[in-house]
Formats: C-alpha cells, structure tokens, sequence
C-alpha cells in the first residue's frame, strides 16, 4: 500500500516536471542529435574567442609594420606562419584578419537584419497603398549594381573603416530578409490573434512589435545565420578583388589576395592557405549551425 | 423602454475586388439593448462575421457607409485612436476559433493582463495580477494561477475558449460581440459556454450580439433574433415570434433544414442552390427568390422593403405572404386529383 501511494506521489512530481520545452533546449537537442553542427558551434565559440582575445594583446599597427629584413620568411620559430612580401608576420595578420573579417560580417548581418525586419514587418503589417510604395523603394535598392557601387565607394571615401564599409555592405544587403518577413508578416495578420488584439485596442505599432515580431523571430534567427555566413565570403571577395581593405586593415580577403601573384601561388603557400582554410571552415561552420537552427525552428523537420 | 446601447443605421461594407466594391453587409438596420442578446443568424458567407467586423472597425480596405450608433456616437470610420479607446474597453470580441485567437507565443496571464494594460495604465502589476486570476476564476478556468504562466498550447479547446472570454470580458465591456464562440467547440463545452456568456451579460448589464448558424444556440440565448441572407436583414423578431411563426421563406427554409428526431425522414430538407458570391449577387429584386423558383415571380417585390408586420416583427419582401413548400403544393395537387 505504501509502496503504491509514494509511486502514485512520484507520478504527481513527474507530471508537474513535464513542462513543453522552450526554444534554448530544442536548439540544445537538435545539436546534439546534428554532430557536425555541434562541432561546428563550438570550433566557431573557439575561434571567435580565440581571434577576439589574442587580438586584445596584438598590436595591428605592429604587425602591419613592413620589415624588409624578414622578406617571405616560411614557417619557423620566430614566424609561426612565416611572413609576407612586407616581411609582415602571416599568422598576426590572419588573427587580425579574422577578427576584422568577422566583425564587418557581424555588424552587416545585425544592421542588415534590424533594417529588414523593421522594414519588412511595416510592410507586410499596413499592406495595401503602403506595402506598395515600400516595395518599389526595395525594388530599386535591388537593381542596383551592387560591385559597381561599390567600387565607387571605395575610389571616393578617403579613410576606409570597419564601419564605413559595413554600412555600404548593409545599404544593399537589407532586401532579401526585408522581403522574408514581409511575407511572412502578410500572413501572421490575418491570423485570428491578430484581430483580438486590436479588439483590445492594442495600437497598430504594440500589435507589430508585440506580437507579430515574436512569432517570426524564429525565421529571422535562422536567416540571419545564414546571412553571417555569406556575408563573411562576400567580404573576402571585395577584399580579394581589391575593392575592400588596404594592406594596412588585413582582413581575410587582403590575405587571399596575396595569391594573386603566381610565385606566392605557387612557391609560398604559407600566405593564402591559412586564410582560405579559415574563410571556408568559418563559412561551412556558420551555415552549419544555422541549418541545424532552421530544423530546430520547425517541428516536421526536426531530428531531436 | 429599454436603453439603447448600439444601433446600427442603414449599413454598408463593401469589399473590393478588383476595382469594383461590393456590398457584403448591404443597408442593414438594428439595434441591440442593453442586458440583451441579438442573435445573428444565417448561412455561411451571408455576411454575419462581416457585419460583426464592422462593427469592431477590424475592416482593412473596405468601404464603410451609414452610421453605427454606439451609446449615440458614430463610429464608423472615426480614427484609430479614438476607435482603440472603445475596443477592449466599452466593446469586447469573442473569436470563432480559439486555437487562433490567442498569441501562441504569450502566456495566458499577459494576454488577459494586455487588455487591463491597455484601458488602465494606472494598475500595479501585482494587482493586475490579481484581476486576470479574478477574471480566471470567473470564467471558470480551475488552478487559475498555474493556467496564469502556460501557454495556448497547453491548454484544451474548451479552456482556451474561455481565456479568449475572459480576454474580451476583461474591462467588462457593455457591447460583447459573440462570432460563433462555440462552432469549433463539442456540445458539452458548448453549453458551458454558453451558460458563462449568458451570466456574464447578465453580471454586466451589457448587450451581447451573438453570431451563429446554429437555431439551437439561438432558442436557447437570444432574446431577438436578426436572420440575415446575402448581407441583407430578411426577417426581426423576437425569439418567440420568430421560432412560433416565422414569416420570411428563408427563415421557413432554415427551420425547415433543421433535421427532427421525432419524425421519420427519409431526405433532409435542404434550401436549393446555394448563397451566391458576393460578385453574381442580385442586386434588384428579392435575393432569396433564386433559390425557391417554385414562387412565382410576381409574388416578389421589384424594391424589397423590411415590412413591419407587428409591433417588432419585420419581413423583407412580400413573397413571404405566398410561400410555401414544394412538397406541401404537390401533396395539395394530390389531394385535388383524388
């Protein structure tokens, strides 16, 4: 009997344990079911730590400092990566470049992704004579030749920063996800808790940011993620073409530029390797994280 | 005589399509009292919920014309800001379908706490608190507190249903708008249900405008019924008269759709065709007349009027004076034979 009774307790407690699992711990499930996105969650939480705190000690000005006497010195004791045709240390400037690299992508995804959204939820929310005019404003964001402004840019703004650059990044970058939640917005305001609320007399503006915002916070997590990754290739390729940092401001591209001459292509590896290694793993690593966000978003595709 | 809380005067609501609008709530005429339930009655796609949108002013793009009357101030198309300050305050919504009229994303006690939020920004937290179990017990959700932190998704049709009453009620409103508040709901629920709104309006004095296909819901709730047929009024009446005698041939039909346990039938009756679309509708003559073409067309009113038959007793058209049933005329025909 009293056996029965303390197991009949014991079913009580379990039940009250049982609650519906929140975000955190989908996101946590689905990752450890998805190996490789746990593997690549924490080689990004390490890189990130890793460039981020070394960069704190390295001096940028030092490293970019060209000293002839160390002219493409290959891997040794005193270079780990050997050094430029500056005589520039190659595992400094990728450091460096990294963190440069990751923070314009950074900063690109989380402007890109408060311009879009905001736009986007407006949009989508007012519709009618409003979504139309704030669509053809898009539109003509979207036809203009993205390199080509670009390279314009470069030519006229004297002193070039992580900041100008992002925001010449962000200014045509925002229409994808911007277009995203508008649809997405289109569709959430006809649902009945929509019209509840504004039976509630909840204004227009509590009604977007309230309740419309949360309920597609699920899309913007996953496509900013995956925004993060591209926009970290679409830096090294400015970069690479020569449109995006001086020498000074290394930045994985600058280092992959390198290649572009045929003897380091050939003869000296220890230039551009590190770098494209660093561009490809950072890149396959965010996607990765962010496919696994994209099942754990959706319950049919979930595998946790 | 009793007090008049909403009376809606000659109105329009047109939908766009294309770039034509159409009327879908075509010059309707009411008004509900206080401590008083008007049901709303007619087929799907007559114009019920639509009559009911407009009301709450949750229309997006559509044309609205005549005056709805709410304790004497118009409130077609005033602003937003001053609309927002009636809704949830002096005008509640109950919604059809509970598994979507509640923000899966916010526990139950904020969605309930929102609507106090809104109306009275001088209210603590604590308190507020207080009132949503309040309203919580009041709706009879049991283990109020815990039901206060879960989310939509936790709870059952029937419980939601009530939070989404409990929401509308909050500010105690004296207009609560009934959509359907049980047709996604099983019949024991729906009593309950019904049951709850029915005390509520009596605790508030407030006038209910209930929305529903369903006769039974009516003689059980109202105390006037509205029928309505491709957006327009056909018939008024009190509940009694309207159950006792029902003039108007789609009402008639609507009676006669309802299947009888007592009777053995072989067939069920059905009204013929169908409602037609807001596009192909007639907009002269008698809208019903397309569906009993047994009527001759001469019965119609070429301008069909509400005919004030007795003291609260209205009838559109004049067809209803010479209807009657197909198999009521073949049986008299039979009759005449033999």
């Amino acid at each position: 009997m009293a056996a029965n009774s303390a197991s009949v307790e014991n079913v009580d407690v379990k039940k009250k344990e049982i609650k519906s699992p929140s975000g955190l711990s989908v996101i946590g499930r689905e990752l450890i079911k998805d190996k490789i996105a746990l593997i690549s969650l924490i080689f990004l939480i390490l890189v990130v730590a890793f460039v981020y705190g070394i960069s704190f000690v390295l001096d940028q000005e030092e490293i970019v400092k060209v000293d002839l006497f160390s002219i493409y010195e290959p891997p040794g004791e005193e270079f780990i990566l050997g050094t430029d045709y500056g005589g520039r240390d190659v595992f400094g400037q990728l450091i460096i470049g990294t963190r440069n690299s990751l923070s314009i992508a950074f900063l690109v995804t989380i402007m890109t992704g408060l311009i879009g959204v905001v736009y986007g939820l407006l949009s989508g929310y007012f519709g009618g004579h409003v979504d139309n005019i704030m669509m053809r404003i898009l539109d003509f964001f979207l036809i203009l030749p993205f390199t080509m402004i670009v390279i314009a840019f470069v030519a006229i703004v004297p002193k070039y920063s992580i900041w100008t650059f992002s925001l010449i990044m962000t200014a045509f970058l925002w229409m994808g996800i911007a277009r995203l939640i508008r649809s997405k917005a289109l569709q959430e305001k006809e649902l009945d808790y929509i019209h509840a609320a504004k039976t509630l007399g909840t204004s227009n503006l509590k009604i977007v940011f309230k309740h419309i915002l949360p309920n597609v916070s699920s899309l913007i997590i996953v496509t900013m993620t995956l925004n993060l990754a591209s926009n970290i290739g679409l830096e090294s390729g400015l970069s690479f073409l020569g449109f995006g940092f001086p020498e000074s401001t290394p930045s994985l591209g600058t280092l992959l530029s390198y290649a572009r001459n045929p003897q380091t292509l050939e003869f000296r590896w220890w230039i551009w390797v590190p770098a494209s290694l660093m561009i490809l793993f950072l890149m396959l690593a965010v996607n990765n994280v962010g496919v696994a966000l994209r099942r754990a978003s959706d319950a049919r595709q979930r595998r946790g | 005589m009793a007090e008049k809380l909403l009376e809606i005067k000659n109105l329009n609501t047109s939908f766009r399509i294309r770039d034509d609008y159409y009327a879908a709530v075509d010059d309707v005429s009411l008004t509900v009292n206080k401590n008083e339930v008007l049901a709303i009655v007619g087929e799907s796609g007559c114009g019920k919920s639509a009559l009911a949108f407009s009301i709450m002013g949750l229309h997006n793009r559509t044309k609205m014309e005549g005056e709805i009357l709410f304790k004497g101030e118009n409130i077609v198309n005033i602003s937003p800001s001053k609309l927002n300050k009636l809704r949830g305050k002096s005008m509640g919504m109950i919604f059809q379908d509970p598994l979507t009229a509640l923000n899966p994303l916010m526990i139950i006690g904020d969605q309930i706490g929102e609507a106090l939020l809104l109306h009275n920004k001088e209210l603590s937290k604590t308190k507020r608190k207080e009132k949503v179990i309040d309203l919580l017990n009041k709706v009879g959700i049991p283990r109020a507190e815990h039901v206060y932190e879960q989310f939509p998704h936790e709870l059952s049709g029937g419980m939601r249903q009530r939070v989404v009453i409990a929401t509308a009620i909050a500010n105690e409103p004296e207009l609560l708008i009934a959509d359907e508040p049980t047709t996604a709901l099983d019949v024991t629920i729906q009593s309950q249900i019904l049951d709850l709104i029915k005390d509520l309006k009596e605790d508030m004095n407030s006038g209910v405008v209930l929305i529903t296909h369903d006769l039974g819901v009516v003689a059980e709730m109202a105390d006037r019924v509205a029928v309505m047929y491709a957006g327009q009024l056909v018939e008024i009446a009190d509940v009694h008269t309207l159950f006792e005698e029902p003039l108007h041939p789609y009402t008639k039909s609507l009676f006669n759709s309802v299947p009888n346990a007592n009777e053995e039938q072989e067939k069920l009756h059905v009204i013929q065709g169908i409602v037609p679309s807001l596009q192909n509708l007639p907009r002269t003559g008698c809208r019903f007349a397309a569906r009993i073409p047994w009527i001759d067309a001469s019965q119609h009113e070429e301008h069909p009027e509400l005919h004030e038959v007795k003291p609260g007793h209205f009838v559109r058209c004049s067809c209803y004076k010479h209807f009657h049933f197909p198999e009521e005329s073949k049986e008299e025909q039979h009759h005449g034979i033999s």
